[in-house]
């Protein structure tokens, strides 16, 4: 079938198009105009209309052991459960499995990436996952803190040795990259360390943070992993300490590809009598000046959320703060983690401060392909709140209205208020649809050029960019309309973008052996079965580079 | 093979499932519960329970519901048992169910001694009991036993706390020495394991367990292990609280998953008072299940094991997951989710098979009403 979106703003850097034109799409693939004479068999009256590519989000927790655990603890978030559900504050939080993909879906979402899947928490990530309608999903399967990488570390193992293990783990979680957390840090934390820096050793292995990040990403590269390492640095929350060991791990990257999670979360300095003060400045200018890496923002939102993380160290610190006073910790193989929920308030110094330290990192870093859209979902707010987050980078005037609503002295320490940038259309398509296509080495998707997958969202402009990017007035899923004027109209199930590496068969072979001597556990427990997941076609298979 | 009954008599699989539709179609408060099955057995009964407006619980959701109430109260602090065997020296049991029914985490234990983390490592392991019975562990490892009832355990663990706080410590009914000595084995470790289960203390009790957890992070390290009877209520309730938001015991009735503890509660809907007026139950794993709803409430029975369609109005015989087909389960010894593969493949129809055609009915059945 043939459809045509016609007479709409196609907004496609990938393809340096920005104007009136037409999109076709045929069976599920974009395709170029076909001949004058063929006729659509559906078209899709797009005059007015923004077009652009379906926008891809690389970093938001929506499946898994952790994220599952904060639905547990959260009850009061379900609007179901609330005697008010209209004027609760989370009543829009997209929970379960189904409302994630259709919230997703309504906004013009159509892939999103779960970046902290545990190895052995694969089968159920993935479990959920299948249960989550509509949108192409993917998953960054975590490593750095496991017995057998930092033994093999401490051992002088091979770098190809460490690459099979890589391989065999992204193979049988059925990932799309890896990702470390605190590389190192849960150890140190089951060790009882209760701050964990760059250059400290994990007691026992004598292996440092440093060493481990760097080990990883030198295996992601020798793999052919598109996807650079995803790293989550230590320290996180921690003012000073954060921002010494972001700057530190920018330039460990030393030349080669690395991707930084929720930057906002280390642009903490400790100026001011409040010892809280943003080095926003001073990290954007840091990641300008270095071209390898890449970014995502976490950026902050006010109201209810819930932090999920299996940076356990920091979460358990963090744990004190906990609002409403409740968290749950978790001591698991290799990575712990901890679910805690947390309350950003205007009101308060240290939340405003930290909503305009992620908005002068949007804003500061030059390159929209080399920072990316999130809130770190859901950890910095829910992904509901994205229009908002769009309208205060595309609208100044925006950024005015809500900095006057924080207290005064926030306004003092941060730069926004000096800052006149207002990002384009044509940036933000770069920020959430060509440049994580490229980021995760999706070729098929994050542009509307022949051969992409039919996934197309399609706005209403206005002046209020918040209401435009709410509710898309088309989405296309590989070429069926799925959401019509912000609603969903057909529901079906996308796949997970998976690679497919093919470990050194000896590394199953030592890997049956380790895990039964160590844990009492077989290593197929960790398998992701095709078969498992009771939906056709669950995989749809990348290449890795040659 | 005979594979469906209606009244106790045997019938072909569409008129089984056209007499099940009807049952369904007619009934003011459906209950699907039992969910002895694998993930996408549960998977379909959520399906059907939404297409037919009806209450989801597990059987044996009691069990579950004191960890469940005092994690998502207060939180908790949870650990892998392989990790636990891996790294803690010292391991508290908690009352008497773990002996019987975490037996097997017992003897994964006893027969392995920590080998990560250099304070764990070296000096073994260490085992101390608080209950009512003596712990015997495999291979002559010894087990300190404190005698101490079911009953006294919560106020006791309390009394460690207040001590392991520096606070003032009354006479209780174990006697100071043994508080001291409790208190002493957890704070000395290098990682210390709590072994409990949860039904046996009540939300309160498990409350206080996790407390005791928490305070003892405060200055070294320590983490809880629990035994459930029955963990493929722990995995449906995983299952129920991505579907729906919330951990079993909900219902679809008034067009959205609304959750109630003690309304949609499997046992009380099943009991006379409940509302229930059908009850789809799904015992579809190796080993029968003993609770089967009473012959008042009329129920449509998806079982794996023989000789149990007596009683209900409708039956169908359907292979167990993991035994006669492949399925995913619950592992609690994993702590997560494990495909599982069949011991021998079987012709006969998968519980989610079932579900998902009775669903199907119902969808057909209001078209022809409409």
């Amino acid at each position: 079938m043939l459809t045509r979106l016609k007479g709409g703003h196609v907004v496609d850097p990938a393809n340096d198009r920005d104007g009136v034109g037409d999109v076709f799409i045929e069976d599920g693939t974009v395709v170029e105009a076909p001949a004058p004479a063929r006729e659509a068999d559906e078209t899709i009256d797009c005059t007015g209309l923004v077009v652009m590519a379906g926008a891809i989000d690389i970093h938001s927790h929506i499946a898994g052991g952790h994220v599952n655990t904060a639905r547990l603890l959260l009850p009061e978030w379900h609007r179901a459960f609330s005697s008010r559900p209209g004027e609760t504050a989370l009543s829009k939080v997209g929970w379960t499995t189904e409302e994630t993909g259709l919230r997703y879906a309504e906004m013009g979402f159509t892939t999103v990436v779960e970046p902290a899947m545990a190895p052995s928490s694969a089968l159920h990530a993935h479990l959920e996952l299948a249960d989550t309608p509509i949108i192409d999903k993917a998953t960054l399967v975590v490593l750095g803190n496991d017995d057998l990488l930092l033994e093999m570390i401490r051992a002088g193992e091979s770098d190809a040795a460490i690459a099979d293990y890589v391989s065999w783990t992204v193979a049988s979680s059925r990932a799309l990259g890896v990702k470390c957390i605190n590389a190192g840090g849960s150890a140190a934390f089951k060790e009882n360390v209760r701050k964990f820096d760059f250059d400290d050793v994990v007691p026992d292995y004598g292996v440092s943070s440093r060493q481990i990040m760097k080990t990883l990403q030198s295996a992601v590269k020798t793999l052919g992993i598109p996807h650079p390492l995803h790293v989550h640095c230590n320290n996180l929350g921690v003012p000073g300490a954060s921002s010494d060991a972001i700057e530190a791990t920018i330039k460990a990257a030393e030349g080669d590809p690395l991707h930084l999670a929720h930057i906002q979360f280390y642009g903490y300095g400790t100026e001011g009598k409040r010892r809280f003060s943003s080095r926003g400045q001073k990290l954007a200018e840091l990641v300008n000046a270095t071209k390898e890496v890449t970014v995502d923002i976490g950026q902050v939102m006010f109201g209810q959320t819930v932090t999920i993380s299996s940076d356990e160290l920091r979460q358990f610190a963090g744990a004190k703060q906990a609002s409403p006073g409740k968290s749950i910790i978790f001591d698991h193989e290799a990575n712990g983690g901890g679910v805690v929920p947390m309350d950003y308030k205007k009101k308060s110094f240290h939340n405003a401060l930290q909503w305009a330290i992620g908005l002068e990192l949007f804003l500061l870093i030059e390159d929209p392909s080399r920072v990316f859209f999130t809130t770190d979902h859901p950890n910095g707010a829910p992904f509901t709140t994205y229009p908002d987050i769009f309208a205060l980078l595309m609208d100044r005037g925006v950024r005015a209205r809500w900095l006057e609503a924080l207290p005064k002295s926030v306004a003092k320490m941060t730069s926004l208020p000096e800052i006149e940038r207002e990002y384009t259309l044509g940036e933000i398509a770069t920020m959430t649809r060509a440049a994580p296509a490229r980021l995760l080495g999706t070729a098929d998707r994050g542009h509307l050029g022949a051969g992409a997958v039919g996934d197309v969202s399609v706005y209403r402009p206005g002046d209020d960019k918040a209401a435009m990017f709410a509710r898309a007035a088309y989405v296309l899923k590989d070429g069926d309309l799925v959401v019509r004027d912000g609603a969903v109209v057909k529901r079906k199930f996308g796949r997970a973008l998976t690679l497919r590496p093919e470990p050194d068969k000896a590394m199953q072979t030592r890997l049956d052996r380790y895990f039964d001597d160590k844990y009492g556990l077989s290593s197929r427990w960790f398998e992701v079965p095709e078969g498992a997941l009771g939906r056709e076609e669950p995989f749809k298979v990348m290449p890795c580079r040659a | 093979m005979e594979t469906a009954w209606i009244d106790g008599k045997p019938a072909s699989l569409e008129e089984a499932l056209r007499a099940a539709g009807t049952l369904l179609g007619k009934a003011r408060q459906p209950l699907v519960t039992g969910l002895r099955t694998d993930v996408a057995g549960v998977r379909a009964a959520f399906l059907l329970a939404l297409r037919a407006g009806g209450i989801v619980d597990h059987a044996k959701s009691a069990g579950l519901y004191p960890f469940i109430a005092a994690a998502r109260d207060g939180g908790a602090f949870l650990a892998a048992p392989g990790e636990m065997r891996r790294r803690a020296d010292r391991v508290l049991i908690v009352g008497d169910e773990p002996a019987t029914i975490g037996a097997d985490l017992l003897r994964m234990l006893a027969e392995t001694t920590p080998d990560l983390g250099v304070r764990s490592r070296g000096a073994g392991r260490s085992f101390m009991a608080v209950s009512r019975q003596t712990v015997t562990l495999p291979g002559g490892v010894e087990s300190d036993h404190l005698d101490c009832a079911s009953d006294d355990v919560v106020d006791l663990l309390g009394m460690v706390r207040a001590k392991l706080g520096g606070r003032r410590v009354g006479e209780g009914a174990v006697g100071d020495e043994v508080v001291e000595t409790v208190a002493r084995f957890l704070s000395e470790a290098g990682f210390a394991a709590i072994i409990f289960s949860p039904s046996e203390f009540g939300e309160i009790g498990t409350e206080q367990i996790f407390g005791l957890a928490e305070d003892l992070n405060q200055t070294t390290r320590a983490s809880t292990l629990l035994v459930v009877a029955d963990p493929d209520a722990l995995g449906a309730a995983l299952q129920a609280t991505w579907t729906s938001g919330f951990p079993l015991r909900i219902s679809h009735g008034r067009g959205e998953w609304e959750h109630d503890p003690a309304l949609f509660s499997s046992e009380r809907q099943i009991a006379k008072e409940g509302e229930a007026d059908v009850v789809v139950y799904v015992d579809a794993l190796a080993g029968a299940d003993t609770s089967l709803p009473p012959p008042e409430k009329p129920t449509i029975l998806i079982a794996a094991g023989s000789g149990q369609t007596s009683g209900a109005k409708v039956a169908f015989k359907v292979g167990a997951a993991g035994r006669d087909h492949d399925g995913v389960l619950y592992n609690a010894r994993f702590g997560d989710f494990v495909a599982t593969s069949a011991e021998t493949k079987s012709e006969l129809p998968t519980a989610a098979g079932i579900l998902d055609a009775l669903a199907s009915q119902l969808g057909e059945n209001a078209e022809k009403a409409a």
